[in-house]
């Protein structure tokens, strides 16, 4: 009776493996960093983490939809090309509001191009997103061929300092904590469910199977562009290949958060944890003084045993089982 | 209540085969009519059809008298019309409310779901079959729940769309006989409250216990829509096929005492099964009986090595102790599953493929391809495959000589243990009298079987020995005069056998 | 119009399909591009095509293997295995041998990890591989630190890329012994014949006595061999090495396995596609760069193109029939 209602704990929260990792790295990264808990650290990490939070957002959709989009990182690059060359530093507020309106249009319809694709057309998403990612690519490097721009001091200023004390990333993230509990208790929420668990028998009972798809891949464009608009802010300029490494661990930090990559399960809130412990890793890894030839190496490696985490409970269960 | 459907002259077609010619069927508020026809009659796909799930190519839909397009099952359901499929349309991962509610769950205002009311409208639904069932509640995930249970579920989930016209397709194939009672009942009261049924279903009982009509289909044409008062068990089998039906039983000598006895199990446990213990000898087909789910496939598939276990299994005398099914294979024992779609064939290899596909390893490196023709030849011949060539996908057959190939697979390697696991589901009539000769066949030979059947009556006219499982137990060992249908279900109740004196 | 190149589809095979496309490319750029046609062009597209092709022997095995099979850690072996054969060999010809040697065995042992990840702790290919990824590049960087050094032997530019018989250079021969010998493997053996059925039907496979997980091992294995093969051979072209050497190529070697017939979900295809993909891929890369077109219209051309390749033979099956 006791392991049944563990299991069914564990299942209804399947994140709480995530959380323990995420303990247990930020208490490492504490031991070698120690002001990790002060205010103006705490922003600055919060500040870098929030671009990739927002983009892994967008690709939990897509996955729990049963889809995966790996055009993610290109599109920050393209929206991120578009913002630079829109905003610049004697730009008016309509202008600016002009540039992120485009922004958010660009990865609106970038988005529907990929969901047209893999909804529509039916093909395949994984090696679809991996072809339009270099579509995204091209259109990036033809709009600004070479790292340019600045974005007025204002507006960056306002992303990378904490507001009314607390940083701006973490009022973004409520935002989409509230985001995300809104759109569950949908029947959109439960659509997108189904479609991820067993989209035949979710076409059965007549969900629109297809245009939950697509929807799923337009919401990954928009999360991109919001990722471009923070990066940009974060960044102050334009980079053709800014966002080109950020689709991996995206998909990393949904695989740590408990959410499956077939699809039908799962939330945000784990992978957004997933985020932070990767980030964290990553910060453990710089002030741990490891020889800066081997980081790469080490951060790699920390990742796949992460990602074999839950493979490895599994195998120890079953051979006990046996 | 008032409601009317009528399909006229349906034809559908999937690429080059025609899997409805002339389908019909009338049926009105306050009726039930049952739908028959063997496997390939093409009654699954006008059940389909009507439902919205498929589109027709040619015919008419007339529905309350108006001639009317279902695009899809959304629109189907919007006239009313909903299908109680075999747990076809349930999301594994969602709760049993969620599924039950999905596309049309309570809205507060035009967005958020209402949760507390769609518990409550879950239990009440859930009260239906109250009694009947060990572990449904709205917020366990269906993917958790056993077959029996699972099927109530998308009963119910019909039923809360409040329809009009409900099409029960196979739905009593997963339910124990407490459930389908419960259901009978409930049907006498959607009748009296002017809905109209479709009873989609191949189990003659049931059809003569709640039908009010039977319409009959036969390679993709109607041939009948008969009054069931009418109607006997015969003139309807005799509609289904073509020509008289086969004779089911088949004179079975009884098995020679002294045969070596070929398998022997002992305290044999899995997570489903618990201590299983008894003997195989050469030349017997023993047969496993009782409810679904009782841990008749699991007991097959742990023998055939693919279910880790603890017990004794001595095969051929020795003992062993298989961890993967190629171990079973290399020790003589074949396993035939039932599903053969999903587990028995790869649907778009030839049938050379499909045929050798245990056995590669024997014909050397590089594969002598010949010599597999050649063997895969005789093989075919020998079980009578009605097929274009070898080289023909293995789709491509009809589902008695896919079958076939199924059991094929293993005759070229002369299996001393035949594992058969539910062989005939979605046989038809014909077919299923080829493979009862084979069975003899391969006892005369020395073949020792195990045989599990979800069809009473083929144990009873089969086997001269059946074990009755019920909960992953052995209830009962039945046979000679013991052997008898009654004493058959109520072993797989799990209520005590009546020893007849 | 779009019925005929329906009925055109359905009676071609893919890799005929694809090498129809390839030579129909060719002479566009005949049209396009002054000068483009001619036979040390052609024999060069062959050479850069045997290039791609032999990278992509691994990825067309591990994507019949089906179950979302994919190896996207084949660029950074292709690096891998260059540069231990360029640092073993250190441009001796008597140390080729022994450089080759160890680029396999690395390659095996990358290909090795990546099928325990998968089979052992369930890791699905396409995360398991983007990880291993980052590990071999770690690898790389942490051994050599920056500092590449090594050479290449003689023997292998004469042997491999430069012109050996009737002008042809030694790859398009070892692109066809490894055609034939891909044929024979996937054909001919009892590994080929299981490789098929575990990408159509696992379950299937597996109570026919298929040991699965086996030939999933094997087969990632077999993948990282032979993409560190392919940068053995590449090294023979580059002449040198570079941290980025064989990530070009990655998803090049995908597509040329889609384009060539092999269905992403498995079970279907075979390596001839793949070769014609080689071709059709590497013929739009050179006719794109003849036509002096910029990097940025480069990678949108060939990302379109690929989804248009796609749209014809990748697309999954309907929900409504």
């Amino acid at each position: 009776m006791n392991q049944s209602s563990l299991q069914s704990f564990l299942r209804r929260n399947p994140y709480l493996f995530t959380l323990l990792l995420l303990v247990v790295a930020i208490f490492f990264n504490f031991q070698f960093q120690d002001n990790l808990f002060e205010a103006n650290v705490v922003n600055r990490n919060m500040r870098v983490l929030l671009p990739t939070m927002l983009l892994t957002v967008g690709q939990a959709i897509v996955i729990i939809g049963g889809g995966i989009d790996l055009s993610v990182g290109t599109m920050v690059s393209m929206i991120n090309a578009i913002l630079v060359t829109r905003i610049l530093p004697d730009s008016t507020s309509s202008e600016i509001a002009l540039g992120f309106f485009l922004a958010c249009g660009t990865g609106i319809l970038a988005g529907m191009f990929n969901g047209l694709c893999v909804a529509y057309l039916r093909l395949q998403p994984v090696v679809t997103t991996y072809a339009t990612s270099f579509v995204f690519s091209g259109i990036a490097l033809a709009i600004l061929p070479r790292p340019a721009g600045q974005i007025p001091r204002p507006l960056t200023d306002f992303y990378r300092n904490p507001q009314l004390g607390i940083p701006t990333a973490v009022y973004i993230i409520i935002l989409l904590l509230i985001f995300w509990v809104l759109l569950r208790s949908t029947r959109y929420g439960q659509f997108l469910f189904a479609t991820g668990s067993k989209a035949n028998a979710a076409y059965t009972t007549g969900v629109p199977v297809v245009r939950i798809r697509f929807s799923t891949y337009v919401w990954s464009g928009l999360f991109a562009a919001f990722a471009a608009i923070a990066l940009t802010l974060l960044s102050g300029s334009g980079d053709p290949r800014l966002g080109d490494d950020m689709t991996l661990p995206t998909i990393v930090a949904v695989v740590l958060g408990g959410t499956r990559l077939s699809g039908g399960q799962g939330g945000i809130a784990g992978p957004l944890m997933g985020v932070a412990i990767l980030t964290v890793i990553g910060n453990i890894i710089s002030f741990a003084n490891i020889d800066s030839w081997y980081q790469d190496l080490v951060n790699a490696l920390i990742i796949i045993i992460a990602l074999a985490g839950p493979g490895i409970v599994r195998l120890i269960r079953r051979l006990i089982g046996r | 209540m008032d409601v009317s459907l009528s399909a006229q002259h349906i034809v559908k077609r999937y690429g080059g085969v025609v899997a409805l010619a002339d389908g019909n069927l009338n049926v009105a508020s306050g009726e039930v009519v049952a739908l028959l026809g063997a496997n390939g009659s093409g009654k699954s796909t006008l059940s389909k059809i009507i439902t919205g799930v498929v589109s027709p190519n040619e015919g008419s839909l007339l529905i309350d008298g108006r001639p009317t397009t279902l695009s899809s099952p959304q629109i189907a359901k919007k006239l009313g019309i909903t299908a109680v499929y075999q747990e076809l349309s349930l999301i594994p991962d969602m709760t049993v409310s969620e599924n039950i509610w999905l596309t049309h769950e309570p809205l507060r205002g035009k967005s958020l779901i209402k949760n507390r009311e769609v518990r409550a409208r879950t239990q009440e639904l859930l009260n239906l079959f109250s009694g009947t069932f060990k572990s449904l509640a709205p917020d366990i995930p269906v993917k958790m729940l056993p077959p029996d249970e699972r099927q109530i579920v998308e009963i119910l989930k019909a039923l809360s769309t409040q329809p009009r016209l409900i099409i029960l397709d196979e739905a009593t194939a997963s339910l124990d006989t407490q459930q389908v009672n419960r259901l009978f009942d409930l049907v006498a009261d959607w009748k009296s409250r002017g809905m109209a049924i479709v009873f989609v279903s191949h189990r003659m009982e049931e059809i003569f216990r709640v039908a009010d009509r039977a319409t009959v289909l036969r390679s993709g044409r109607s041939v009948g829509d008969i009054p069931m008062s009418d109607a006997t068990r015969e003139s309807l089998v005799e509609l289904m096929i073509e020509g008289a039906s086969t004779p089911r039983n088949i004179a079975i000598d009884s098995v020679k005492s002294d045969a070596p006895v070929r398998l022997s199990v002992e305290k044999l446990t899995t997570s489903v099964l618990k201590n299983i213990a008894f003997e195989l000898r050469d030349g017997e087909l023993l047969g496993l009986g009782g409810l679904h789910g009782q841990g008749q496939s699991d007991l097959l598939l742990t023998l055939f090595g693919d279910i880790p276990h603890t017990g004794k299994i001595i095969l051929s005398q020795k003992p062993v102790n298989f961890t993967h099914p190629r171990q079973a294979m290399d020790n003589q024992v074949a396993f035939v599953p039932g599903d053969r779609a999903t587990e028995g064939l790869l649907l778009i290899r030839s049938i050379l493929e499909n045929l050798q596909l245990p056995s590669w390893a024997n014909f050397g490196t590089p594969l002598n391809i010949n010599r597999a023709r050649a063997e895969s030849q005789n093989t075919a011949q020998s079980l009578n495959v009605v097929m274009a060539s070898l080289d023909a996908p293995v789709s491509s057959l009809s589902g008695g000589n896919a079958q076939k190939i199924v059991i094929g697979k293993w005759m070229s390697r002369n299996p001393k243990l035949l594992l058969l696991n539910d062989p005939t589901k979605g046989v038809d009539v014909g077919a299923k009298g080829e493979f009862y000769n084979l069975l003899a066949q391969l006892q005369q030979q020395g073949t020792a079987i195990l045989f599990y059947s979800s069809d009473d009556d083929e144990l009873l006219g089969l086997c001269n020995r059946v074990l009755v499982l019920h909960d992953g137990e052995i209830t009962a060992e039945l046979s000679g005069g013991d052997l008898t249908h009654a004493n058959l279900v109520s072993a797989s109740m799990g209520t005590q056998q009546e020893n007849n004196v | 119009m779009i019925n005929s190149l329906k009925a055109l589809q359905t009676r071609l095979s893919p890799p005929l399909l694809a090498l129809l496309l390839a030579i129909i490319l060719y002479f566009i750029g005949g049209i396009l591009a002054p000068g483009f046609v001619n036979v040390e062009q052609a024999i060069n597209i062959v050479r850069l095509a045997a290039f791609l092709g032999i990278i992509a022997a691994g990825q067309t095995l591990i994507i019949i293997s089906g179950s979302e099979g994919i190896d996207l850690s084949a660029g950074a072996v292709v690096t891998l295995g260059a540069i231990l054969a360029f640092r073993i060999s250190n441009g001796q010809d008597s140390m080729v041998i022994p450089g080759l040697l160890v680029a396999l065995a690395a390659g095996a042992s990358i290909g090795f990890s990546n099928g325990l990840g998968i089979t052992l702790f369930g890791i699905p290919p396409l995360v398991m591989t983007l990880g291993m990824t980052g590990v071999v590049a770690g690898t790389i960087r942490a051994v050599t630190r920056g500092e590449l050094e090594g050479g290449t032997p003689p023997i292998m530019g004469k042997l491999i890329s430069a012109p050996l018989v009737a002008g042809l250079p030694g790859v398009i021969f070892l692109w066809l012994l490894i055609g034939f010998g891909m044929w024979l493997l996937l054909e001919r053996t009892a590994y080929g014949k299981q490789l098929f059925a575990i990408g159509i039907n696992r379950t299937t496979a597996r109570l026919s006595g298929v040991r699965v997980q086996l030939v999933v091992l094997a087969t990632y294995t077999l993948g990282g061999l032979l993409a560190a093969l392919g940068g053995f051979i590449l090294l023979a072209f580059s002449q040198t090495v570079f941290l980025n050497l064989g990530q070009p190529y990655l998803f090049p070697s995908i597509a040329a396995v889609v384009v060539g017939g092999t269905v992403l979900a498995g079970g279907q295809g075979s390596y001839w596609g793949t070769m014609s993909g080689a071709l059709v891929l590497t013929l739009l890369q050179s006719l794109l760069r003849a036509l002096q077109i910029e990097e940025a219209l480069q990678l949108i051309v060939l990302g379109s193109t690929l989804v248009v390749l796609i749209s014809f033979y990748g697309r999954e099956r309907k929900l409504r029939q």
